[in-house]
């Protein structure tokens, strides 16, 4: 490859003729095998060197922004952040959220009562996390998502809700990185705010709706 | 944080979207008087000047499009780049805009002409004055029913045979299905090149059918050929495998939410399509990306480009027997869309870019992380030059193989490597300059013959010109400053302030719930995608949807050459010359 400059920013690729050694073919070819060899035997005796990743058995280690499995997260009471605000699914290029409100009874708080992603339409572009004012969905690093059924693909509340010391390692895309910030309770646009310890007087009673995770 | 309060205003003082007044392009008065002169030049009664537009803008009466084309074309506007349709069903005086775009490398301009036509009118073919506009056509009668008199083949394209309706008509409803069946299809049956025709040899002509299975058009290409012994006698190619109605789909969404489908247009260098459509959209809103963010497109742009042309180089040379350069190849590939999801949390479909911005900021090891990729890939691209470009199995496979003549690739439109390696040094990056490519010293790589040896040695440059770019910007480290402009009406709030005051969060819901809103007007914008010039054409009505969204895509006038290209060859010497034109199917089908 001779390169000669023919214009101002332009450059022309000329096709070199080819030498004697060229056209006996075999010299080249013999060159060629060579730098074959030559990596052959590099690898041979640097295995570890490789760049291969041996899956399942050893597994890639993604940015935290990575874009895999949402979770919706809770406040220290166990109760999703989520408000059924409906933003996530307008936001959602794929429309793959379903989202419907509850009204819990003491707080008069909206909270989803249902909430479901289907996985099979989703796109993983991480618009519903942008779109949340809530906090409360995320995306972690979580790619495998092999599953035997259609069905199986729509995630609800069940599979998508962490606990609320869920910790920040296996988290990926989010609206920002280090330790959660957001606390406070419902509707609180609290960053900062005090946390309160009991977050009802009657605790005791708590609305049979909201999902408070697998206790 | 702290020097939050709670009630705090936004600090945004700039105008609120002026989204019912229609879009003023910049230097509007020069592109006018351009395209005074240019309407002097053409003398036809039948042009009339449209003015306020973003390129010489021009209004043809149907009859008389040949003959415009035609002066066009002889004063020097050789590159026919796009031609498509534009619905207004409530409009009187003609429902459709056909629309047509010409370049001119001589004198670096571009042109639009419309032709409005109404459902039962018919618009006279241009097939003999550009060869490309075959498909064009074609396609514009599959989207809108746009009938063009005296083309050759005026089928649908895109859409299945048997499919009912024009798609990207504004009263067809997106929701429609249809069942589409093999019955009543009419089989593809090649037609034979006059060349080959009185011919007499000793073989049985056989016509075969090379994919949508076949290994070299990886399922989504179909081409059928005729040969008589090894000698393909005539060939025709079916496309629309992989169509996924991206220009309704577009309609029906939001500005913001078009972002992640235009990743799936050409999947090996996404990052430059979602910079491509976003720049579209910031030349509406008369916006600029910050530097940070101009800077870090830049970088990714010219990574993917590379990516790109491995992805070429390294199946083109699986297709001909040479498995080692693929999985060496793929590699530094690899390493490239490591570094995009450190920045953005997706390797292939990364949807990084916003409407003013990036998403995100890099992360802070990005320099360093792409420093590492620049040192490691010239070894690479050196060791695949020395295993092929002395070898003569290589070269008796490339040389001389699928060539196409600089006439024909301009009068087909081609644009990117293809092109420059017929020796027409066209490339967007120079000749309109985006992103301050104008900043960079690096050259344009041209080749002479158009054959598939030219296209590997155009391609081998470029990654090399593109590591030139990369070092250089790499050498200027990243602008300090915000990733996305400070408007609440284009960019969501930071999130801190949206947790934390109440006109964020008002602005953070209006812009989520009723979406970007660009004045009323059309705009195109291109840019260079790692097959050749990708543009987009987005026409505004003043609402969050985009009314229409056209990209241009690179391959499909490539593809379109095909046929011709192939034709006196062998089927061997066919999939070389595929797999080095780099047909994308998600971008050639839109």
């Amino acid at each position: 490859m001779a390169i000669t400059r023919i214009a101002p920013g332009v450059v022309k690729v000329e096709r070199t003729p080819l030498s004697l050694s060229d056209r006996l073919y075999l010299p080249q070819v013999i060159k060629g095998m060579l730098i074959t060899l030559r990596h052959l035997l590099k690898n041979l005796f640097n295995i570890k060197g490789l760049p291969i990743i041996s899956y399942p058995e050893v597994k890639r280690v993604y940015s935290e922004r990575f874009r895999g499995r949402h979770i919706l997260t809770t406040r220290e009471d166990g109760t999703t952040r989520c408000v059924a605000c409906f933003m996530c699914s307008t936001a959602c290029p794929a429309e793959c959220i379903t989202i419907e409100a509850g009204e819990d009874e003491r707080t008069r708080e909206k909270f989803p009562a249902r909430y479901d992603i289907d996985l099979l339409r989703c796109i993983f572009c991480g618009y519903c996390v942008d779109a949340c004012p809530e906090d409360a969905i995320y995306m972690t690093r979580d790619y495998e998502m092999a599953i035997d059924t259609r069905a199986r693909a729509v995630v609800g509340l069940r599979d998508l809700v962490v606990p609320p010391n869920f910790p920040v390692g296996p988290m990926g895309w989010r609206p920002y990185y280090g330790e959660m910030k957001k606390q406070g309770w419902a509707g609180g646009t609290g960053l900062g705010q005090p946390i309160r310890t009991a977050p009802f007087e009657d605790d005791s009673k708590p609305n049979p709706d909201v999902y408070r995770g697998d206790q | 944080m702290s020097t939050l309060t709670k009630f705090s205003a936004i600090p945004y003082t700039g105008p609120a979207p002026t989204n019912r007044e229609p879009y003023v392009p910049a230097n509007v008065a020069q592109t006018d008087a351009r395209g005074e002169e240019i309407a002097a030049k053409i003398s036809n009664n039948a042009l009339q000047q449209e003015r306020g537009q973003d390129m010489p803008s021009f209004s043809v009466d149907r009859n008389a499009i040949v003959d415009v084309l035609t002066s066009l074309r002889n004063s020097g506007f050789t590159i026919p780049l796009d031609l498509f349709g534009v619905d207004y069903p409530r409009r009187s005086g003609g429902r459709f805009d056909v629309v047509y775009q010409l370049y001119s490398p001589q004198a670096n301009e571009r042109v639009r002409l419309k032709v409005r036509v109404a459902e039962d009118e018919s618009i006279p073919s241009s097939v003999g004055v550009f060869k490309g506009y075959d498909w064009y056509e074609r396609e514009t009668f599959d989207m809108f029913g746009v009938k063009f008199e005296g083309h050759p083949n005026l089928r649908r394209i895109l859409c299945h045979e048997m499919f009912q309706g024009h798609a990207l008509r504004k009263d067809y409803d997106p929701a429609q299905r249809w069942l589409l069946t093999e019955q009543g299809v009419a089989k593809l049956l090649p037609k034979i090149d006059p060349k080959f025709e009185n011919v007499d040899t000793d073989f049985e002509r056989v016509t075969l059918n090379l994919g949508p299975s076949h290994p070299a058009t990886h399922g989504t290409l179909r081409i059928v050929v005729t040969l008589d012994g090894e000698t393909i006698i005539g060939a025709d190619t079916e496309i629309g495998y992989l169509h996924r109605c991206f220009e309704k789909m577009a309609e029906t969404h939001t500005y913001q939410q078009v972002i992640p489908f235009t990743d799936r247009l050409n999947y090996c260098s996404a990052i430059i399509n979602n910079v491509g459509y976003c720049m579209t959209i910031e030349k509406m809103l008369g916006i600029e990306a910050p530097a940070r963010a101009q800077h870090i497109r830049l970088m990714l742009s010219e990574f993917m480009r590379i990516s790109d042309h491995i992805i070429c180089i390294g199946t083109n040379l699986v297709d001909m027997g040479a498995l080692t350069n693929f999985w060496y190849l793929f590699q530094p590939r690899e390493e490239i869309l490591g570094l995009v999801e450190s920045c953005c949390g997706a390797r292939l479909l990364p949807t990084y870019t916003r409407v003013g911005g990036m998403a995100v900021d890099a992360p802070a090891d990005f320099l360093a992380n792409s420093q590492r990729l620049v040192n490691m890939l010239p070894k690479f691209i050196d060791d695949v030059e020395k295993l092929i470009m002395k070898n003569r199995i290589f070269l008796d496979r490339v040389i001389g193989v699928c060539p196409i003549s600089q006439e024909d690739a301009l009068s087909y439109g081609f644009t990117g490597p293809c092109l420059r390696a017929t020796g027409v040094p066209y490339d967007v990056r120079k000749a309109s300059p985006y992103l301050g490519y104008e900043t960079y010293d690096w050259d344009v790589p041209i080749a002479d013959g158009g054959d598939t040896y030219a296209r590997f040695l155009v391609r081998l440059e470029e990654m090399r010109q593109s590591l030139r770019i990369l070092q250089q910007a790499i050498d200027r480290g990243l602008p300090p400053g915000p990733v996305i402009v400070d408007n609440p009406y284009v960019a969501l709030p930071p999130k801190e302030r949206v947790y934390n005051e109440m006109e964020s969060l008002i602005y953070h819901f209006k812009l989520i719930m009723h979406g970007i809103q660009p004045p009323v007007g059309e705009a195109y914008f291109q840019v260079e995608g790692g097959n050749g010039e990708l543009g987009f054409y987005v026409v505004s009505d003043g609402t969050k949807n985009p009314y229409r969204v056209r990209v241009r895509p690179p391959c499909f006038p490539i593809f379109e050459a095909y046929p011709q290209m192939i034709t006196g060859q062998t089927i061997p010497d066919a999939i070389a010359g595929l797999g080095s034109l780099n047909i994308i199917a998600g971008e050639l089908d839109h």
